[in-house]
This record gives C-alpha cells, sequence and structure tokens, in this order.
C-alpha cells in the first residue's frame, strides 16, 4: 500500500475520531448567517473584516 | 498565486470543509462582537462526546445566556479596554513582544505569495487573530483560488497560527474579564490540539 495514501488516510480518520467533522457540521449552520466570506468570492479576511474599535487601538498601540 | 490552477483539484474533503468552516467560526467570533443573530447561531451549536465537541457544547450554551450588550462589553474590556484591553490579539505582538514587528512582515509575505489580498476596506493589519483565522480557512476551502495543499497548509499553520494561537488560546480562556469568550477560547485551544497532531501526519 502507498505509504503517502495510508497517512492521509491516518489524518482523516484522527480528524474524525477527534470530533471536528461533528463539530464542524454545527459549525457550518453557526456561519451560514455570519458575514464571512463564501468560496469563490477571491477576498480574504476582509467582507467580515471592518475597521472597528480594535483598528483604533491597534494604531494607538503602534505609535 | 491567487490564479492557482483550478483545473484538476479534487474536491474539498469532507473534513477538510469542515476545518475550514471550524477556522471560520472563530474568526467570525473574534473579528467584532456578536450580533443578536450570531448569538443565535452560536446557540445552536452542538457537539458530541469528544472535547471538541463539549467545548462546543459549553460556547453554545454560553451563548444562550449571553446578551448581545454583554458580549459586546467582554470584547471591548478583552481587546479594546482603556487604552488597552486585556488580550493584544496580534501575532507579532505574541511572537516578539511589539506590534508591526518581523512576524507581520512575513505573514505579508506570504499571504501575497498565496494570492491573498487585504480588503481595501479595512486598514486592519493582516496578523490580527481573526484575519490570519480568516485567511487560513479560505486558503484550505479554495476561497482564494485552488484549495492550498497539505504541504503548503502545514508551512503556514507552523508558522503563522501554531507559533502563537495555542497561547492566545489559553490567555483568552483564562481571562478574567470573559466568559463568552473563555468558551470560544475552549473551542480554538482544543481544535488547534487536533489540527497540531493532524499536521503530524502530514
Amino acid at each position: 500500500m502507498d505509504q503517502n495514501t495510508d497517512k492521509v488516510a491516518d489524518r482523516r480518520n484522527f480528524i474524525k475520531l477527534a470530533g471536528a467533522t461533528a463539530a464542524g457540521a454545527g459549525a457550518t449552520v453557526a456561519t451560514a448567517g455570519a458575514v464571512a466570506a463564501k468560496p469563490a468570492e477571491a477576498r480574504p479576511a476582509d467582507a467580515m473584516y471592518q475597521e472597528t474599535d480594535h483598528v483604533k487601538r491597534y494604531y494607538e498601540l503602534a505609535r | 498565486m491567487a490564479d492557482r490552477q483550478l483545473e484538476g483539484v479534487e474536491p474539498l474533503a469532507q473534513e477538510d470543509a469542515l476545518r475550514a468552516q471550524l477556522y471560520r467560526l472563530l474568526a467570525n467570533g473574534l473579528s467584532a462582537p456578536p450580533r443578536a443573530v450570531d448569538l443565535a447561531n452560536y446557540a445552536a451549536l452542538n457537539g458530541d462526546a469528544t472535547p471538541l465537541g463539549q467545548a462546543l457544547a459549553t460556547f453554545a450554551r454560553i451563548a444562550v445566556g449571553t446578551p448581545v450588550e454583554t458580549a459586546k462589553r467582554e470584547y471591548h474590556d478583552l481587546f479594546i479596554g482603556l487604552g488597552r484591553g486585556e488580550l493584544v490579539p496580534y501575532g507579532s505582538y505574541y511572537l516578539t513582544g511589539f506590534l508591526q514587528e518581523k512576524p507581520l512582515a512575513r505573514l505579508r509575505q506570504d499571504l501575497t505569495q498565496l494570492g491573498v489580498r487585504r480588503s481595501a476596506a479595512t486598514s486592519d493589519p493582516e496578523d490580527h487573530v481573526a484575519a490570519i483565522l480568516a485567511a487560513f480557512s479560505g486558503l484550505i476551502d479554495g476561497s482564494f483560488g485552488a484549495p492550498l495543499g497539505l504541504d503548503e497548509q502545514k508551512v503556514f499553520y507552523i508558522k503563522h497560527i501554531q507559533s502563537w494561537m495555542p497561547v492566545f488560546f489559553r490567555d483568552l480562556e483564562a481571562a478574567e474579564v470573559s466568559v463568552f469568550y473563555a468558551a470560544l477560547g475552549s473551542v480554538g485551544r482544543v481544535f488547534l490540539e487536533i489540527e497540531d497532531r493532524a499536521f503530524e501526519m502530514v
């Protein structure tokens, strides 16, 4: 058996056993209504990432 | 680059799609105080008996009992505060003790190389915890072109996430002014523990 394929399967099984898949299914619901960047909108942190108070604070600290 | 080949790309594996969702959940939670609709969505989360499932269930339970105003105040006290909140959620600060140091420059360089650009709508530095989590989420699920392969994901993860975020999430869990965000911190900590081990298998 291809060692690489084994590793991929190991990793996949590990993530499933760790609960990330069950949990992730819920997270899908939780982010559905949020302003998350949707796949295919080639924009990064931006859509959801507005200038807010922490930005103002950042520049205060950066002085 | 942004024009990573889209053809011949395998469909995103289920676990990777769900990892992207968890990163996005954390990014949304940390980018700004939740609106009522966000809290309602968090309240609908549930989890199985795994540590991650339990952390999510606890977060959901706390979201049910958290008014928007309370979450807003917690966010302010944690990240904004009077001149300085309890936590400074930037990679550069965690890694060097100062803002806008080399880790930010390295992150910018890597994001540019991966075709991820900061929006014109924000002047926010890219190493804010929510910005990094949102960027990584998009790199995993292909929001910025083809999904990033696991080898490249691992490089990004080690440099920009594993290098400081586990400490950040532990700080968040322990923060004195936070109940809602402490619960979100647990979700982040437990999830990154899974990611740590999963990337060891790559």
